[in-house]
Formats: structure tokens, sequence, C-alpha cells
């Protein structure tokens, strides 16, 4: 077991924190209903696809053969890649908004 | 539910409780891309509906802008998971479910489907076809008793849109729908554009189709769009996309099905390539319009 | 064998077959018309994982991802009809599957979209208001022996690839410049939590790691924070306690022999 905080270091930083977090969430939340992205769809429908002989859509099941392909998206832009990020320890990213 | 012959609501039964019935309007599928725009908006839509399945999560966004709208908005409550049709006994943890989400929402309306989408523990996400015969009669009136019992109400059982039939099938779909109703005391949500789909694709007299049902216990009536296609002899096969606004031939079945049941709650349903709320607020409108034609002393401004 | 068992198999069946059994009006060979609804099984499960794992999707393309699908699908069909959060197992699924090798990273980031699926739908509490956090310092010494509660959505995933930096270059417009700045072998740790109503995901260090995971675990306070500082020098509880406020994820208090928070 390792050696606990003191109570005086706890009550430090929590008093710090509060000055970090200076923002009430409470008084977020009528803000971000108005700025709210909804990001996930609902997934059950009672809806059928469109068709089933019109194979130029991506709506139709191709059975392409998976074991064979290679993948062609963004993840050949980090190929070879050796930087560090930079990233802080506390950055924080927001979702794209639909 | 109707109303007891003979027994006066007393006016404290009224003012406490929420209607006990969906408005003989039109409503439209409530969307997450629509959540803020209804908010803000406020249109004037007789009522909302959600597919059970994508509120049974713990909480989060679904539920607060749900509660937000039912705050505001009639609400129907449609299951697409239940799997009434299925072979095996129905799945009593989504029942569960079901009742927590209904106790949670008070829906005016719940309806689910004739079809099965479960099998051997997997659930297959589309409401697949059920053979019309004795043995799956007796099943389904067993399973729609149960679904009652557990959720203390009336369920509506939508009429399904189908692709193929079965050599096993000895009775009308219209005929097993008629003695579902009759033995089990459920409703019916008759969905147009099925009746409209399942004609075409199997060849059969929609007025015929749709007097052949119990229409005195139509409860709600669903409408939507199809996608075109061609079975494998060339004759058209019609999906049921919910892809498309609603074809002409589905709005004169419709009118032709409200002569028989008289003004009932209409649901617009548009599920793929959903667009802009404007747009479906206007096919709500042109349903609005048609409702009013059956009630002339309707004040409201679609009936202008 | 019974009419739905093999109705439900030719509809997950490699191969186009169709069940017998089946009509049709005009005596037209009933595969086109049973195709409909393998057609809607297969797509619509598809398209619900390609919702839920966008980012998964971008990094290897929608040909391949549908093809990974695809073949998840038929494998792992979905054992609920709550389709919100289908996609267990996927991240498992990527590990083993063959022509996925060559981007090592994409089950982590499967892992942290799925964290981020379940973040959304977590179940809602409230965030400590700052009058019920002020009130907790004027009695200090209660403080080392307390237990804070956090948010049903808070959820952690260690990586040794850089799942967020990744994640977060896909937020952006120009995905393919901010993923030049990324380099995916450098460990991250993601923080995935719910805000109100938005998920936000965060790198975070292994100080903060290791306290988040204690106080989940109902590790005191004072323990927790004794904790990261052992595993993390550079801890900076102020600094982590902030995040926890200000993501409206510190959402209780509890103190030994009390039920209040």
């Amino acid at each position: 077991m390792n050696k606990p905080m003191t109570a005086a270091a706890l009550a430090i930083a929590l008093g710090t924190a509060m000055t970090i977090a200076a923002t009430p969430v409470a008084a977020q939340t009528a803000d971000k209903e108005k700025c709210y992205g909804v990001a996930l769809k609902g997934k059950n429908d009672c809806k059928a696809g469109a068709g089933t002989s019109c194979a130029g859509t991506s709506k139709i099941d191709h059975q392409g053969n998976a074991w064979s392909m290679v993948p062609k998206g963004s993840c050949e832009q980090t190929a070879s890649k050796t930087s560090p990020t930079g990233k802080g320890q506390l950055a924080e990213f927001k979702e794209k908004k639909a | 539910m109707k109303a007891q012959p003979g027994r006066l609501r007393s006016i404290a039964d009224v003012a406490s409780t929420k209607p006990r019935s969906l408005p003989a309007r039109a409503g439209i599928g409530l969307k997450p891309e629509h959540f803020r725009e209804i908010l803000v908006t406020a249109p004037d839509i007789g009522f909302f509906e959600i597919h059970a399945e994508n509120y049974m999560v713990d909480g989060g966004p679904f539920h607060h802008f749900l509660t937000r709208v039912r705050e505001r908005y009639p609400l129907s409550i449609h299951g697409v998971g239940l799997s009434i049709g299925g072979e095996g006994p129905l799945d009593e943890r989504h029942l569960d479910r079901l009742a927590l989400l209904l106790d949670r929402y008070q829906p005016e309306s719940f309806s689910e489907h004739l079809a099965w989408s479960s099998h051997g523990g997997a659930f297959l996400n589309d409401l697949l076809p059920v053979p019309y015969h004795a043995g799956t009669l007796a099943l389904v009136c067993e399973h729609i008793d149960r679904v009652q019992d557990r959720l203390k109400r009336r369920m509506l059982l939508e009429n399904p849109a189908t692709y193929v039939e079965f050599a096993a099938s000895t009775l009308a779909e219209p005929e097993f729908i008629s003695e579902i109703v009759k033995r089990t005391g459920c409703g019916l949500l008759l969905d147009v554009n099925n009746v409209y789909v399942s004609c075409v694709n199997h060849h059969r007299n929609t007025h015929a189709y749709i007097r052949a049902l119990p229409l005195d216990d139509v409860a709600q009536i669903h409408l939507a769009g199809f996608a075109q296609d061609e079975d494998a002899d060339g004759a058209p096969l019609l999906i049921d996309s919910h892809g498309a606004p609603v074809a002409q031939a589905v709005w004169e079945l419709y009118c032709y099905a409200l002569d028989w049941v008289g003004p009932t709650p209409t649901l617009l349903e548009r599920d793929n390539d959903i667009p802009a709320f404007p747009v479906l607020f206007a096919e709500a409108q042109q349903a609005e319009r048609i409702l009013c034609r059956l009630q002339p002393n309707r004040a409201h401004e679609a009936c202008a | 064998m019974s009419s739905q068992s093999a109705f439900a198999e030719a509809l997950l069946a490699e191969e186009v077959v169709c069940p017998p059994g089946l009509a049709t009006w005009n005596g037209s060979a009933p595969g086109k018309r049973f195709a409909v609804y393998r057609n809607n099984v297969i797509v619509s499960l598809i398209d619900a994982l390609a919702d839920s794992f966008p980012v998964t999707q971008e990094l290897v393309g929608e040909q391949f991802f549908r093809a990974l699908a695809r073949q998840f699908v038929r494998a792992a069909p979905p054992r609920s009809p709550v389709l919100a959060l289908y996609g267990d197992g996927f991240a498992e699924f990527i590990e083993a599957f063959p022509a996925a090798t060559g981007v090592p990273y994409l089950a982590d980031v499967a892992r942290m979209e799925l964290l981020r699926v379940q973040a959304w739908h977590a179940a809602d509490a409230d965030a400590l208001t700052p009058d019920e956090i002020a009130r907790l310092l004027g009695d200090p010494a209660a403080l080392p022996d307390a237990r804070l509660i956090l948010h049903p959505s808070v959820r952690l995933l260690r990586s040794p690839y850089a799942v967020v930096s990744l994640w977060a270059a896909h937020q952006s417009e120009s995905a393919a410049l901010a993923l030049a700045a990324v380099d995916p072998a450098q460990a991250e740790t993601a923080l995935v939590l719910r805000n109100v109503l938005d998920v936000e995901i965060s790198a975070i260090a292994e100080g903060p790691a290791t306290f988040i995971l204690n106080l989940q675990q109902g590790v005191a306070f004072g323990q927790a924070a004794g904790q990261a500082l052992a595993a993390d020098a550079g801890f900076d509880l102020a600094a982590s306690l902030g995040l926890l406020i200000r993501g409206g994820v510190l959402a209780g208090v509890e103190f030994p022999g009390s039920t209040h928070s």
C-alpha cells in the first residue's frame, strides 16, 4: 500500500481544481442543448434496404472478399511516422459535429 | 380502449390523466437528427412516434431529448424487436425492458409487428415473414396475450410488408389478422404502405384486402414510401424502404381506408435518407388535410 | 429443422441459398425475393456498426470496413434486439482479422469507439455543484476517507497506440493533414466521459489514469491520490480533479458510516 495523501494536500488540490473548472456545469446544460449535434443515430428501424439488384449502391450486401482486401483509408497517412505527438496531458477533443 | 358503456368518466378522471389515445391527427417519427429543431421550433404536430429499442439504454442524450419532446407532445411507442411471430417463447427480458420504457414515458399508444426477428438467441434486425395457418395463429395469439398481460395494456399489431409467401399458409393475411384481433382483443395498426407493397408483391387487390381486415379495431395508421424492384420473372417487387415520400397510389389507398375507418391517428414514417424536418412536416400536413376533410367541425389551420 | 431455423440460417449463410417452403404468386424463383430479407439483415447490421465505429471506418476506408463488418455480422450477430450497444467483440474480431494486420492500432481504435458509444448511452447522474464541492472543504479532516463517486459514463482504455490522437485527427476537417502529425506507435491512455450531452475523449497520463481507476474501484480519496503519486511522480491532483469537475463527472461523495452524498 502506498502512502495516502494528507487531508491538507487533498483540500488544497480540491480548492485549486474548483478554480480550474470555473464554469459551473449546471449552467452549461441549456447551452449544450442549443448547440448539440447528435453524433449517433437510432439503430433499430423497421425499414428495408433499397433493393437487391442495384449493386452499385453502398446499401447492398456486396459479399466482398475481405480476406484479400487491402485497407484504403486514412490509415495510409500514418505510415512510417516517428514524430512525437506533442499532445499535452489534458489535451481534449470535441467530437466532429454532425 | 373503448369506453365502458353506461359508465360516465368523472371530471377528475379527465383532468388528472393524460389523454388515453392519440389525437386523430398526423404524426412524425422522431429522429435524433431533428431533436433540437423540434424543441426550438415547436412544430404543430399531432404526435411523435419512437422505435422502442432505440431508447432501451440507461441514459444520455436520447432520453434527455425524448423526455423534453414527450412533455410537449402525445407519444406513440412502436416496438421493432419483440419477435411476436417467433417460434420460440417471447424474450421476457425484452418484455421487461418494454415495461420499463412504457412506465417511464406513458405513451398513448404501443404497437408491434406481425413478424419475427430473433431466432436461436440471435437478433436479425428485420421484420421476417410468418406462414399463416392454425399452428402459427395459436402461437402468435399466445405471444400477444403474454405481451398484453405483462404490459397491462392493449397493444396494436401492425400488418407486415412481405416479399415471399409460404407454401404452408392456409389462411389469407387479413383473415389471419382478423382472427388474432378477435382472439386477443388487440388493436390494429393499419400500415397502408405495407398493404400496398404486399398486395403488389403478391398480386392481390388492395381494396379487398383492406375490407377483409377488422376495421373497427384500427387505432393507428402508418404511411411511408417504398422502393421499386423486380422479381426473378420481372414482376414488380416493392420494398418497404421508408426512404421516399409517400407514393400517390398509397395516398389514394389511405383515403380509401379512411372512408372505412374514419379519422385515425396517422404516422408518416421515414427511416432512410432522412430529409430536413420541414420536408417531413409538409408531408404530415398533407395527411392532416385529408384527415380534416373527414372532420368538418375541427378547428385547425390545416383544415382551413 | 424448424422453418425459422432454415430461414435464419439462409439469412446469414456465406452462399446465397433459399430456405425451403417459399411460394410466389407467379411461380417465379423465390431467391430474388428472399434476397431482400438477406440484404436487410446484413446491410442494416453493417450500417449499425458503421454508425458506432466511424473512425475505425475512416482509417481503413468504407469498402474494407464494410467487408470486415460483414464477416463480423455473420460470425457474431447481435444477441439482443437493442442495437445501440451492438459491437461487443468487434475489436477482438479485428485483432484476429488477417487483412487488418497492416493497421495494428485499428482494434484499439474500435475498442475506444465502443467505449464512446457506451459512455453516450450510460446512466445519467448529476454532477456535484460548486456549492457542494465547496462544502467539502469545510471539513478537510474527512477528505482522506471520503469516496468520490464518478459518473457512470467514465471509461478508460490503456493502449500501446496513439488511439486518442488518431481519433482526434479524424474530428478535424482535414483528417489527412492532422494525421500526418500523429505517431501511431506512441502509447496513450484514453479517458472517455459524457459531459452532460457530449462524449469527450482525452489522453491522460499514468497518474490520472491510476487515480481514476482507484476511484472507480471504491478506493478512498486519500489512498487513490497516494496510489496515483506512486505510479507517476508528476501526478498533479488538482489538475486531475479539475478535469473531472470540468467534465461534469464528479457525481457524488460518500463518507464511511454514512450513506449521504
